[in-house]
């Protein structure tokens, strides 16, 4: 009984089940599965800055108006869009992917040494609506950085969500062990490496 | 109505914060209604069944409430700025004016938000480094009590109805050409400012112009244009001279360019191999100020004669063969309080034979004839233009008190109706004697000031007046170079420039203030190549970079100085008052920045308060103990102030701090220490003679964060004279045991931080420890608090006291977390929320650490702080804005410390991954070492043996802090030295206490030995 009770903490208290799934509704239906799947919108047009800074930043209206100037304008699903756009009154997206304020996470850092995007976010490229695919949590973020080969990538794959390491073992282990020693891939397992 | 409710800044949306959430009404409406079926429950009578049943659901509410995810929202620009990418923070150089002066500075910039600041290295006021008001005023900026709105007769109005009325006074009064109108400012260098004055004059010839501040340079510009029939501002050269001799004179502290100043001296002061030399520097003063604590020779004199004392240093200066004229009553004998005359023929001795490289300075205090004796004897000597420069005084409106009494004398006589005050405050702190608020009454007033404040609340219109941060304006340093001050952020609440208020009285037109600098610069920018390029540039360097104005050297005026000021019947029984502004809060406008009040005074360790500064002579012939209240009474004012007790000060002379009592700052300065304006009469408006001291029964409570100065016979701070060190170079060694119980950590890896202190260079300034309150979001505790032993500083400087309890010398130790490779520390806590990380950094892990608080009680450094309350939630909603978002806000119960700034060591390391190459030295540099005026800290990886900190801490000097213990600290310090003339400390040994003490053990100042460090109660 109190191993089901501790057992039943152990993982229904865990971001693993809290947080994992997690889709709000946003106040405009965007549709990654549309824009990054069927559009093949490089993730970068948006996130512009997940390559210089901590923040990979939700874009500016400006931005989406880019296209939709010209594009379904009219729709009443981006009406939202074009009021921000015109009133100036900001967007009000709601975070999916939450971590706590005390961990500092840094985007750049992440792209710029090869983890891919869909290590952390999973297929957004087939998501109608985005929900979270991994628990986010430390303990999570810790097993990569202890063992961060196998989720390294050529540095031009990252944003590729349909990547595949090399089917033969041996192949991938010597992708590793160069990617690891060319990038001086070297995480920190340190406290101090995320929280300060 | 007196003043409309405070309106608090809802945050502002382009960041996110918890802060943000817990206020979002959204996310408190989810809360509250969260479980709202058991509402009605808890209202019905109480059986066990029922109460078991509640119970267990509200823990399982409880676990759920906790594990439910608050709906965060991610709000992003409409348009994006341009060059802004969220996250990386810009940073803008502006500067602040500073009276006469102004100094350059860097600004953080979070998305807008301005967080920090540091020192402009491309300009000489500053050179990187900074001053704790630099430092305090991210601070200011955020102030909830500034003022938000135009009050007309204490109704809220606003811009356009004062221009209205402005329009009608400019019509009524241009007929007579101003007569009836008086316009009264504080002094400024600025040629935008000085435009529009001078347009105005033009317009209005007949208008009364009055410049006053309550702490100014006016004694010295008069006395250059006394030895020299100009105007002059004058720039010490510290870095070129060998000897210096300040009189009266805090130039390391109080008197203006004090970094420039440190940084100067500091040059003079570096010592690495004991073939090195070193500047000596000695003081003559009334309050023992941090000049005077590093100086290697101090007198205690009364500040009443110092003229008699440079009237002396004339006359022994020309006795030896130095072409000065001598003042017709200058006789050593004459100073008062000078026992023997060591001190000065020793100084006279160095002065003569160091020549053009010698120094004398006059502090601002002294009045206008001891300046321009100190001229006449820095032109004889050859030291102007070598280690002291003039630039002619440009662009600026210098304080006069003449002005303020002439236009009060108009005032008394009808001949104004109608007064526009541009700033200052001066009804707190114009001399009591011109009794202003009772000159006001009958006139139409105007305030442009930062607060309502006890001018502001009498005058029928107040202005409010933007933040430095927040407008556009220029600064002619007291060296001659033009630089500007740009807005890092639009007006919080929607407060006025100066330019801009000056400029519609200069043409009735409101052109922003960006438009009025620009105009200005239009001009200066002439012949720089094409004008827009070079306008872009010096708002990107902050500084104009056409060449500065050269120094001008003009000869003295012969028998300008005239007699010396010396009192008639200056008896020992006579005692003297000496105003001087506050480090912390300055002439009282940092009154409401609680970092300045609860910085601690640097010398006597004081917070969040002033006190009448007795030598321990005088307090015992007056019967009074320390925080016994005293009566002050000079010239028909009266103040009641405790009594503080300090070894070094002037016997017969009273200090009191200016800056203090105020009545309307706000909500953190109102009612903190008492006004000491009140004693400043017109006459003798800085010190004066004539003070009785009356004793009262009453006592008041002194919170000083450090009580006594003495290092109980233990070696920590190694102190040695400079011959010492060159007998014997590492005479600061400690012994560390080679052996240890515990296993050795793994400390091979690159990088290893380290830091090193040099006490020789450190002269007590603060600056690190405003610079890390701001950098590492440290809460401020408040008097009560501090009381306790429970100020939140990461950083604190530690002050001792040597040599003779009479005359005191003092050592400045900087004393962050040592970063301990055995830290004891961690060895004691129960759930290892202190530990090492693999680059030796002993980091603190706020979400582990459940307060037992074991890991303070086994520092024996005591640098570890607590949060006994929720300090930083208590903060008002706008102040949160000057938090860096960088570090993590800790709440109740959690101890933090130095953490070595690890955002920095971060943000180090990811730029240099981000470039593909590895760590360099100076990459990563700490919030206490960039501040450092003399760069006395330095900070580095310790496994290179190139960069800066392994080099120092190769150094004879280096030494550990208590290295017996072999906590082997990352940090170490450099042992101080002295500089010591040998006749003078041979007297000097004479006067130690029995039995004779080598020079580095220092004998007790006074008081008994007080636990206090952080955390501990």
């Amino acid at each position: 009984m109190a191993a089901a009770v501790a057992g039943g903490m152990w993982y229904f208290f865990s971001p693993e089940y809290t947080d994992v799934g997690y889709a709000p509704v946003q106040p405009v239906p965007y549709s990654h599965a549309l824009h990054a799947g069927q559009m093949e919108i490089d993730c970068r047009y948006c996130h512009a800055s997940v390559e210089k800074s901590a923040a990979a930043v939700i874009p500016p209206t400006q931005t989406c108006m880019n296209c939709h100037q010209l594009v379904l304008r009219d729709s009443p699903k981006l009406a939202p869009l074009v009021d921000s756009s015109t009133s100036k009154n900001h967007m009000r997206w709601v975070r999916v992917h939450d971590l706590p304020q005390y961990a500092y996470f840094d985007h750049s850092s992440h792209v710029l040494k090869g983890v891919g995007c869909v290590s952390c976010h999973g297929r957004i490229d087939q998501m109608e609506v985005v929900h979270q695919v991994k628990p986010l949590s430390m303990a999570w973020c810790l097993d990569c950085h202890r063992n961060p080969g196998p989720h390294l990538r050529p540095l031009n794959e990252v944003t590729n969500m349909n990547w595949m390491p090399p089917s033969d073992p041996q192949e991938h282990e010597a992708f590793i062990q160069s990617a690891m020693a060319e990038r001086n891939i070297n995480p920190p397992v340190d406290c101090s490496g995320c929280h300060r | 109505m007196i003043r409309k409710s405070k309106i608090e800044l809802s945050s502002p949306e382009y960041w996110r914060s918890l802060e943000q959430l817990a206020d979002d009404p959204e996310f408190r409406s989810y809360l509250e209604n969260e479980f709202p079926s058991t509402a009605p429950a808890l209202d019905a009578p109480l059986d066990r069944r029922r109460m078991l049943a509640l119970m267990g659901a509200s823990f399982a509410f409880a676990g759920l409430a906790a594990c439910r995810r608050p709906v965060e929202h991610i709000v992003p620009y409409v348009d994006a700025p341009e060059n802004i990418v969220p996250g990386i923070p810009k940073h803008y150089a502006t500067t602040m004016p500073d009276g006469l002066t102004g100094y350059g500075l860097l600004v953080e910039s979070h998305e807008g938000r301005p967080t920090k600041i540091e020192g402009n290295e491309q300009h000489p006021s500053t050179r990187g480094a900074s001053h704790p008001h630099h430092q305090a005023a991210i601070l200011s900026l955020y102030d909830p009590d500034r003022s938000h709105d135009v009050l007309h007769n204490g109704q809220v109005s606003d811009w356009e109805a004062f221009k209205t009325a402005w329009q009608q006074w400019s019509e009524s009064f241009a007929p007579d050409g101003g007569l009836g109108m008086a316009v009264l400012s504080t002094s400024f260098s600025s040629p935008t400012l000085h435009r529009l004055a001078e347009a105005f004059k033009a317009r209005l010839p007949d208008a009364l112009w009055a410049t006053y501040d309550a702490v100014s340079e006016e004694n010295r510009v008069k006395g250059l244009k006394l030895a020299t029939n100009q105007d002059l501002q004058y720039r010490p050269r510290l870095e070129n001279a060998r000897v210096v001799l300040a009189l009266d004179c805090d130039f390391l502290g109080l008197e203006p360019d004090s970094v420039s100043n440190a940084r100067g001296w500091a040059e003079g002061r570096q010592v690495s191999a004991p073939q090195d030399d070193m500047s000596r520097l000695y003081a003559a003063e009334s309050v023992l100020s941090l000049t005077g604590s590093n100086a290697d020779h101090r007198l205690p004199l009364k500040s009443g004669q110092i003229g008699a004392l440079a009237a002396a240093l004339a006359s022994e200066l020309a006795a030896q063969g130095v072409a000065v004229e001598v003042p017709p009553n200058a006789s050593a004998s004459a100073v008062e309080g000078m026992t023997d005359d060591t001190f000065l023929k020793s100084a006279v001795s160095d002065l003569v034979s160091a020549g053009r490289q010698g120094l004398v300075l006059c502090g601002r205090n002294q009045p206008p004839q001891v300046h321009a004796l100190v001229y006449a004897i820095n032109q004889a000597l050859g030291a102007n233009g070598s280690t002291v420069e003039y630039y002619p005084l440009q662009d600026a409106y210098a304080s006069d008190i003449d002005s303020l009494k002439q236009m009060a004398a108009a005032v008394e006589d009808g001949s104004v109706d109608t007064l526009i005050i541009l700033g200052g405050n001066p009804v707190y702190n114009a001399p009591r004697d011109l009794r202003f608020s009772r000159l006001m009454e009958p006139l139409t007033t105007v305030h442009v000031a930062d607060r309502v404040d006890e001018t502001s609340i009498l005058a029928d219109w107040h202005i409010p007046l933007a933040h430095f941060l927040e407008s556009w304006g220029d600064v002619r340093t007291s060296s001659g170079e033009l630089s500007i001050t740009q807005p890092l952020i639009e007006p919080l609440y929607g407060a006025v420039s100066m330019a801009q208020v000056m400029g519609l009285m200069a043409d009735d037109q409101d052109l922003p203030g960006y438009q009025r600098v620009r105009q200005t610069w239009g001009p200066l920018l002439q012949g720089q190549g094409d004008e827009e390029t070079e306008w872009r540039r010096t708002l990107h360097d902050g500084i104009l970079a056409a060449d500065p104005p050269a120094p001008v050297n003009p000869p003295y005026v012969s028998g300008a100085a005239g007699e010396m000021p010396v009192a008639v019947s200056q008896s020992d029984r006579e005692m003297e008052l000496v105003l001087v502004p506050s480090y912390g809060v300055g002439d009282g406008s940092g009154a409401n920045n609680a970092w300045l009040q609860e910085l601690p005074d640097p010398v006597t360790k004081l917070v969040w308060d002033n006190a009448a500064i007795l030598s321990p002579a005088t307090a015992e012939e007056l019967g009074v103990e320390k925080g016994d209240n005293v009566l002050l009474k000079h010239e028909g004012g009266v103040v009641e102030l405790p009594a503080w007790i300090q070894p070094g000060q002037a016997d017969g002379s009273v200090t009191v701090a200016l800056g203090y009592g105020r009545s309307r700052s706000g909500r953190v300065g109102d009612g903190v220490g008492r006004n000491a304006y009140l004693l400043k009469h017109s006459q003798s408006p800085d010190f004066g003679p004539n003070l009785i001291v009356e004793n009262t029964p009453r006592r008041s409570q002194l919170v000083s964060t450090q009580d006594h100065g003495s290092m109980e016979g233990r070696h920590i701070v190694q102190w040695g004279t400079l011959e010492e060190f060159r007998q014997h170079p590492e005479f600061a060694e400690t012994h560390t045991p080679q052996t240890q119980l515990y296993p050795e950590h793994d400390y091979s890896k690159s990088p290893q931080w380290g830091m090193v202190i040099d006490l020789n260079l450190c002269t007590g300034c603060n600056a690190c420890v405003t610079a890390c309150q701001s950098e590492n979001n440290v809460p401020v505790v408040g008097k009560t608090q501090v009381s306790h032993g429970r100020e939140m500083h990461w950083i604190r400087i530690d002050r001792y006291f040597g040599g003779p309890t009479s005359n005191p010398s003092g050592a400045f130790q900087p004393m962050p977390c040592q970063h301990c490779e055995n830290a004891p520390c961690e060895q004691v806590c129960p759930v290892a929320a202190t530990v090492h990380d693999s680059e030796g950094v002993n980091v603190m892990v706020y979400n582990r650490c459940i307060g037992t608080r074991y890991c303070s009680n086994n520092c024996p450094y005591k640098v570890r702080r607590f949060n006994f309350f929720n300090y930083t939630q208590q903060r008002p909603e706008v102040a949160k804005m000057a938090a860096n978002p960088d570090v993590t806000v800790r709440s109740r119960g959690v101890m933090e410390k130095c953490s070595f700034c690890l955002q920095r060591i971060s943000a180090g390391k990811k730029q240099a991954k981000r470039e593909g190459r590895s760590l360099r030295d100076g990459d990563v540099i700490t919030a206490c070492q960039q501040s450092c005026p003399t760069g006395a800290i330095v900070f580095g990886d310790i496994t290179d043996p190139q960069s800066r900190v392994s080099q120092a801490k190769t150094q004879p000097r280096n030494y550990i802090l208590l290295g017996e213990l072999n906590n082997r600290p990352r940090n170490s310090y450099l042992a101080r030295l002295r500089h010591p003339h040998p006749d003078l400390e041979a007297k000097r040994n004479e006067a130690m206490e029995a039995p004779p003490e080598p020079a580095h053990e220092e004998a007790p100042a006074h008081g008994a030995p007080a636990s206090h460090g952080g955390g501990g109660a």
